[in-house]
């Protein structure tokens, strides 16, 4: 579920579960559930950070 | 000046040219102004073509170099500003204006013509801001069209790794000046939306005057920014006015380093960001997990509480049917009876011994008893002596004294009445009359009152 997302959604997603586990209506089930999936959220954010490859290309006019 | 008195020999042609180019070198920098005929490119990428006014004509040249650099390519038919310098080529023989620089002669004209573009673009909704991009948040790639010379380049990397360490950069070197500008930059941008290297453009250059601006101003640019697929975002200098590129860009920026920190965030701040989430994530599963215990160590400690009470309740019950069961049993019964009677014997001997003690202390007093009585029998003697004494006197006063000195009581016998007066009885009336002693039984026979 987690492959496709930005770093945006995946922030998205994780500020929304952070808020219902902040809400604290949660059973304790659905909390671990939560703190679950947030975690997956925030490895995907971190992933998404260092996906970018510091390089620079050089793209000439092609000469007619 | 040549003087012919010097000319001890001639000079060669070439002698002379040499000597005419010398003395046109005063004319540079000149400006001259006229109107564009014969215009046609050369095989090396020059433009030859004449200026003239109603009377003169001059020969002109734009080489390649500078046709790059000027603001537009003059057409014949219009009057331009032309700055450059008088040369004479001695191959041809011909002396020619080498135009360096091209500026409109009537700026006015062709800020109207700009105003009616603006003016076509707006109808159409391109500066609308529901038409804009948004630019991704985080790009992978950025391009960026500009010159690949110059400072301009050089402070959006900068900015951009900066901000980003491993941003990625690609560049599309183009023409930001000069006749060819407009279509070099909008190949660049169609260029950009092919290949789909990068998620977002930015088109920069280092600020200009009017003229050198000129290509952010035509059509042609502002088309390929409104086709473009991916955002576009301009930065263009802060020197000048607001080009017809800025405006149906998707962002605007005036210069190179705030158009690096619109196009890319900064990573500091995302880690930091992602590491406050962290920690509050880790917060609020502890505190959960926290909370979870704290109620399952108060209900324990309830528990705790409350099965010793429930047991004590039991025991209580248990404790009394026990005892309602010792007492109604026969073994018990017995042995409360055979107490019961044990009570009795107690209380009968101790009811025994009372009474004996009792006698005891009756046969102790007897004794005090026998002086009493002969105290009282003294007593007694002396009292009947008296009472004897007082009896004789008593005699002596009583009727049988009266009636032994010779009187008689009469009594009616029917009444009981003592009869004191004649009258008082009746004849044949029943009497008895008492005696000294004895009595008579009589009947009036006479009454005489």
């Amino acid at each position: 579920m987690s492959e496709q997302l930005t770093y945006e959604q995946a922030l998205e997603k994780l500020d929304e579960k952070l808020k219902l586990l902040e809400d604290g209506d949660l059973s304790l089930e659905d909390a671990l559930k939560a703190v679950d999936d947030a975690r997956v959220y925030l490895k995907v954010c971190t992933e998404r950070l260092e996906a970018a490859r510091k390089k620079i290309e050089i793209r000439p006019e092609p000469t007619e | 000046m040549l003087k012919p008195e010097e000319a001890q020999r001639p000079y060669t042609v070439t002698e002379l040219a040499n000597e005419i180019r010398r003395e046109l070198r005063p004319l540079t920098a000149m400006l001259v102004k006229g109107e564009v005929t014969g215009m046609k490119q050369g095989a090396g990428g020059h433009y030859n073509f004449s200026i003239r006014d109603g009377v003169s004509r001059l020969d002109a040249v734009l080489f390649a170099d500078d046709a790059r650099r000027v603001t537009m390519l003059p057409e014949d038919g219009q009057v331009f500003v032309f700055r450059g310098r008088v040369d004479f080529f001695g191959k041809t023989g011909r002396l020619s204006f080498i135009t360096d620089q091209v500026e409109f002669d009537d700026v006015g004209k062709l800020r109207a013509r700009l105003e009616e573009l603006k003016r076509r673009l707006e109808v159409e909704g391109a500066f609308a801001p529901g038409r804009k991009r948004r630019l991704p948040f985080l790009p992978q790639v950025v391009a960026l069209i500009t010159s690949p010379t110059g400072a301009v380049i050089h402070d959006l990397q900068e900015t951009i790794w900066e901000r980003y360490p491993n941003m990625g950069v690609v560049v599309y070197p183009v023409q930001v000046q000069g006749a060819a500008a407009p279509m070099s930059v909008s190949r660049a941008l169609r260029r950009c939306n092919d290949e789909a290297l990068a998620q977002v453009i930015v088109v920069a250059r280092g600020g200009g005057s009017f003229e050198e601006l000129y290509a952010f101003n035509t059509e042609i640019v502002a088309r390929a920014i409104l086709g473009s697929r991916l955002p576009v975002v301009t930065a263009l200098g802060h020197t000048s006015d607001r080009t017809v590129a800025d405006m149906v860009a998707d962002v605007e920026a005036r210069t190179p380093t705030e158009a690096g920190s619109r196009v890319v965030p900064k990573k500091a701040d995302l880690v930091a960001l992602l590491r406050e989430r962290g920690r509050r994530l880790d917060r609020e599963g502890n505190q959960r997990v926290a909370r979870e215990l704290e109620r399952l160590q108060t209900k324990r400690a309830r528990l705790v509480q409350i099965l010793p009470a429930m047991v004590r309740v039991r025991v209580d019950r248990l404790a009394h049917a026990a005892a309602n069961l010792a007492r109604l049993s026969p073994v018990q019964q017995v042995t409360r009876r055979q107490e019961a009677l044990r009570e009795r014997a107690r209380r009968l001997a101790a009811a025994g011994a009372a009474r004996m003690t009792r006698a005891r202390n009756a046969l102790t007093s007897r004794r005090a008893q026998d002086r009493l009585e002969r105290a009282l029998v003294e007593r007694f003697s002396t009292e009947q002596r008296r009472l004897d004494h007082l009896r004789q006197q008593l005699v002596a006063f009583s009727p049988e004294a009266v009636l032994a000195r010779g009187y008689s009581i009469t009594i009616d016998a029917e009444t009981g009445r003592v009869v004191r007066s004649a009258a008082e009885t009746a004849v044949d009336r029943k009497l008895r009359i008492r005696l000294a002693t004895g009595r008579l039984g009589a009947r009036v026979e006479q009454v005489e009152p």
